[in-house]
């Protein structure tokens, strides 16, 4: 399958390439230039309609890792109107698989997050207008490019499935303590990687929709959030594991 | 009342300052040059301190998201413009409007969120918004998206308004008849009732009418919870 990558190198890009390049011809794309060679490589900015849609000519489906956070204006730029791209380019191409990424907040936000548990990811978006902090449009200029997905897939033939995450983790570099906790839903960024590479693969006729959310977290006790959806339908079984995390540590 | 009306430029902007400045203080925005006999101040909506200075001292604000018909910008096309403008110019005047202690927002949105239903249906606001993907479409519904999360976390009462094609009675009297016409003095009235909105004793930071035309002869009555919260009495009908 010929696979268009949105934000090749940032946090979760590169994972995203490593998981995929074993089985797919790659077509890596980011805003910020790249010194690998291996997959044919193009800058493009997701706020330009045409570089997006050039991108797109002749790929069999599209993964978008792209994402600013804190700037307002690049934030809306790539978040919002990047996936407003993303899918014209789709559409303009016939290309009918499209996975999105972003925080679990696009979907639950603080008037979820801060109140409920057994959160699954069938109910409607509630980014909340802030992340916590402040001025940080992050989650609402994303939940808006995932708003924008779902109403592509109710006008035209193309899926999306939104991978969402949180707490993304490089067991390489781990900057989490034993006993200390974590937040309620983690993954490694290649188990999240992984996750892409099962969207690319899922038959589009066992979705059951054309719009499609999944937490893609570690197995975690603290019941907020569960990955059983993404095991069902995507076969996902995350490999990092991070108890260690929230088991109290014994004193010696 | 302190009010800001942004989409200077339109002709209902001009017809709401021109009814509401008999009683209200009004101030005039849009990305444009306006001129009006009423206070004015050019904003792009943006990213900064004069967002913020806009809407100091403001008791209200009445969005029209807007954009100019003939405005260009050299850095987007028309329809990255609309869905741009709609939704991060949106979220920078609700975040300034919160930051700044304004209570309410009115936001302007459209009827057409819901062309894709039959139209023997009775639809009205507890239908599902369907768009399409017309970036002016698929704005107007962003902003409301954009609209909704400022209200559900309590920052400020935001109300909005969906009406089809604004109209002139005068100047449709021998045109076949278009049931999404409203007439322009019914639209402005509508948004006179929705300044003066109260429920009292409900946390009601969302609410959301549908600006119809009378018909008085119709088995289900446009506009029935306009009518009835914040009490809109339509003028003007297109048919006997």
């Amino acid at each position: 399958m010929n696979v268009l990558i949105l934000g090749g190198t940032g946090n979760l890009g590169p994972f995203v390439v490593k998981a995929l390049e074993p089985y797919h011809t790659l077509r890596v794309t980011d805003v910020n230039p790249s010194e690998d060679t291996a997959h044919e490589f193009r800058c493009v900015d997701m706020a330009s309609m045409t570089q997006v849609v050039e991108a797109a000519e002749g790929m069999d489906a599209i993964v978008n890792c792209s994402v600013l956070r804190e700037h307002r204006k690049i934030a809306f730029d790539v978040n919002t109107l990047g996936s407003y791209h993303m899918m014209s380019a789709a559409v303009a191409h016939g290309i009918k698989r499209v996975i999105n990424t972003g925080p679990h907040a696009i979907l639950t936000g603080p008037t979820y997050d801060n109140i409920d548990f057994m959160l699954t990811e069938d109910i409607p978006p509630h980014s909340g207008a802030d992340l916590v902090g402040g001025d940080n449009p992050y989650s609402i200029s994303k939940s808006l490019g995932q708003e924008i997905c779902k109403v592509f897939t109710e006008n035209h033939d193309v899926h999306v499935m939104c991978l969402l995450f949180c707490g993304l983790k490089n067991p390489e570099h781990p900057r989490f303590f034993p006993g200390r906790d974590v937040t309620p839903f983690v993954v490694s960024v290649r188990d999240a990687a992984e996750a892409c590479r099962l969207g690319l693969e899922v038959d589009l006729k066992d979705l059951p929709s054309k719009n499609e959310v999944f937490y893609i977290s570690t197995d975690i006790p603290h019941g907020k959030f569960s990955n059983a959806k993404a095991k069902r339908i995507l076969g996902f079984a995350p490999n990092d594991k991070f108890e260690v995390v929230w088991h109290k540590v014994e004193d010696n | 009342m302190n009010i800001l009306i942004t989409g200077a430029a339109s002709n209902l902007a001009r017809a709401l300052a021109s009814h509401l400045g008999d009683n209200h203080q009004i101030r005039l925005t849009d990305i444009v040059h306006v001129d009006t006999d009423f206070e004015f101040v050019r904003s792009d909506l943006g990213h900064d301190e004069s967002t913020n200075e806009l809407v100091r001292g403001m008791d209200s604000i009445i969005h029209l998201a807007e954009l100019p018909s003939d405005y260009t910008d050299d850095s987007l096309d028309s329809d990255n413009l609309t869905i741009d403008f709609l939704t991060r110019c949106t979220y920078n005047l609700l975040w300034a409007a919160v930051e700044e202690n304004v209570k309410k927002a009115i936001y302007a949105s459209t009827l057409k969120l819901f062309e894709k239903y039959d139209d023997d249906l009775t639809v009205n606001e507890n239908w599902r918004p369907l768009p399409s993907t017309d970036p002016y479409v698929l704005g107007k519904h962003l902003g409301e998206f954009t609209c909704k999360e400022f209200a559900r976390t309590a920052q400020i009462q935001i109300t909005c308004l969906r009406y089809g094609q604004i109209v002139k009675v005068d100047d449709v009297r021998d045109k076949p008849y278009d049931p999404t016409w409203i007439e322009i003095r019914d639209l402005v009235h509508a948004f006179e009732c929705a300044l003066g909105e109260k429920t009292p004793g409900l946390n009601r930071d969302w609410s959301v009418f549908h600006i119809e035309a009378d018909a008085p002869d119709a088995d289900y009555p446009p506009a029935r919870r306009a009518r009835g919260t914040i009490g809109f009495d339509p003028q003007y009908r297109f048919r006997e």
